[in-house]
């Protein structure tokens, strides 16, 4: 994990000096697709959600956030989607520095990444397929290549078979696979999964998270939340434990310990 | 361009989605583009009836069909110089008789009966005064013995009815003043309605814009389709008031001709359409683009 510590302009820190008193290893930046730097969020009613966070993952890994309620996993997320700005600190999520965007450069932050929500959040008056291509539909993306992507999407998430059916008509692990096809059809370099299998019986939860993983080897970084112990601890990979706004426990091959 | 499209196309099924509401303010939006449009339409045609009146000339000498040049000449200047006359003007048998026709173009019986005789319609001369009022002068220059042999009929002088004439002016004014009000009154009663319309719009939409906002659409493609469904109420609501409004004046013009003067009116309906076609669905689309920015700058918080 040792890597130089040499400060390049894409990271836009203004003090390369205080690098070296820095918590976490410096890293050279093209090899972190997220990267948190003394972030704080403070809301208008002074609560701070999180303070001073140090974070960096990198491309291709699969981590696990897990917290109890209230520790600051949601407005970990916000900051990332850019649904909340962050107070100080410096946000870098794909090399792209969240100080120097504006509100016009939103959108574009959000179509890089591919969100997942424990409500699944589709449209329950668009079929399976329509619910995929809105993601594409508001990119301006044509109608062609809509109807050339969204099957193959279908077929990954393995959905082939569903495309016609309504919201409604799916089961709820069905659901969230729509919303991961969904998330997946712009080909975001992230995929965060907000609590996906909170809704879901244990057989249709494990359904998701080998989804997930299936998703993670071909290349996306994925970015998990979550509350269920039994598949922190099966999946063996990278544990972030927050708490109160801060990372408490970082580890390779964590275990849900809260 | 697709975009664009796209917007269309979810405004306008989100437009059909809501059929009651849109239901209510296209209606809503028809009468008030009705009222404008007929507060237009008697504005001017009340303002050239007016014209038409006030423009009245005051006294009319008619004249023998005898007459000659060298008389005429000799009454002519009499009257010219007395000073309160503005104008004299002579206006020929034949003159006459074409204006009478053109008068009851739509009156095919006294056509007929004009045409069957001679022209029985005399010459006269034509008295524009300063001061209506006060034709003392102009009526002692009339009565004269030599003048008065001149003329076929007696004079006709409009001094008389100056009250009756101020009166209707007045009275036009004030239809002319209650359609503006009228017309102001119902805009602000539309942009209410479609304000209310739009705002239930986004209340029962709000998922649909919060899965718009994750899956990255700009403002603008959320805002969109509001905004074509408020300016699909307007543009609708013209075409009816339109048609209202054409059914009124082309088919009613010949009734209406005999208490206003709609001449104008119609002439306006048939060499401007374009212009009172578009003026009336730019009324609409702004009224209802406006009502519906401001129910999102309110309530859609991107």
């Amino acid at each position: 994990m040792q890597h130089s510590c040499t400060p390049t302009q894409k990271t836009g820190l203004k003090n390369p000096a205080n690098r070296t008193t820095h918590p976490v290893q410096c890293v050279k930046l093209e090899r972190v697709m997220i990267l948190f730097d003394r972030v704080t969020k403070t809301y208008p009613n002074q609560s701070t959600a999180i303070s001073g966070m140090n974070l960096h993952i990198q491309p291709k890994e699969f981590v696990t956030i897990v917290g109890s309620s209230g520790a600051g996993k949601s407005t970990l997320i916000k900051l990332m989607t850019r649904e909340e700005v962050h107070t100080s600190g410096k946000i870098i999520v794909g090399g792209l520095d969240y100080d120097t965007i504006g509100p016009k450069d939103v959108p574009q932050v959000r179509r890089r990444i591919g969100v997942v929500f424990q409500d699944f959040k589709l449209l329950p008056n668009r079929n399976v397929a329509e619910n995929v291509a809105f993601a594409m539909e508001v990119s301006g993306t044509r109608n062609k290549e809509i109807k050339r992507a969204v099957p193959k999407m279908l077929q990954l998430v393995g959905l082939a078979n569903k495309a016609n059916n309504m919201p409604q008509e799916l089961s709820g692990g069905e659901r969230q696979r729509v919303a991961i096809a969904r998330a997946l059809i712009r080909q975001p370099k992230i995929l965060i999964a907000d609590e996906p299998t909170g809704n879901l019986d244990p057989k249709n939860a494990w359904e998701i998270i080998e989804l997930l993983l299936k998703i993670n080897r071909f290349g996306t970084t994925v970015l998990l939340t979550t509350h269920n112990k039994e598949i922190v601890n099966a999946l063996k990979r990278r544990v972030i434990t927050i708490n109160r706004g801060r990372i408490i426990k970082d580890e390779e091959q964590g275990r849900y310990a809260l | 361009m697709i975009q664009f499209w796209r917007v269309v196309t979810t405004g306008a099924r989100n437009f059909t989605r809501n059929m009651w509401l849109s239901m209510a303010a296209t209606a809503v939006m028809t009468v008030t583009l009705t009222i404008v449009l007929v507060s237009f339409i008697s504005n001017s045609a009340l303002t050239s009836t007016i014209k038409g009146v006030t423009n009245k000339i005051d006294v009319s000498v008619y004249l023998n069909d005898n007459i000659t040049s060298d008389q005429l000449t000799g009454f002519e200047n009499q009257l010219k110089a007395d000073p309160n006359v503005v104008k004299v003007t002579y206006v020929s048998k034949a003159q006459a008789l074409a204006t009478y026709q053109s008068e009851n173009a739509n009156n095919q019986k006294l056509l007929q009966a004009i045409s069957e005789t001679d022209n029985p319609l005399p010459a006269s001369l034509e008295i524009k005064t300063k001061d209506p009022k006060n034709l003392t002068s102009v009526i002692a220059i009339i009565g004269q013995p030599a003048n008065a042999a001149l003329q076929s009929d007696p004079p006709s002088y409009s001094g008389t009815n100056k009250v009756t004439i101020d009166r209707i002016v007045h009275a036009a004014d004030f239809f002319k003043n209650g359609g503006t009000y009228a017309s102001i009154l119902f805009i602000i009663i539309s942009v209410l309605i479609i304000f209310n319309t739009i705002r239930m719009a986004i209340f029962t939409r709000r998922d649909e814009i919060e899965i718009m906002k994750l899956v990255g659409a700009t403002k603008w493609f959320i805002r969109g389709p509001f905004l074509v469904e408020a300016a699909m109420y307007g543009i609708i609501a013209a075409v009816i008031a339109l048609i209202l409004a054409y059914t009124l004046v082309l088919g009613g013009a010949p009734k209406l001709a005999s208490y206003i003067d709609v001449t104008s009116t119609i002439q306006i309906f048939k060499d401007y359409p374009i212009l009172v076609i578009g003026g009336e669905l730019i009324i609409g689309i702004a009224i209802g683009c406006f009502s519906s920015l401001l129910a999102m700058s309110r309530y859609l918080k991107l």
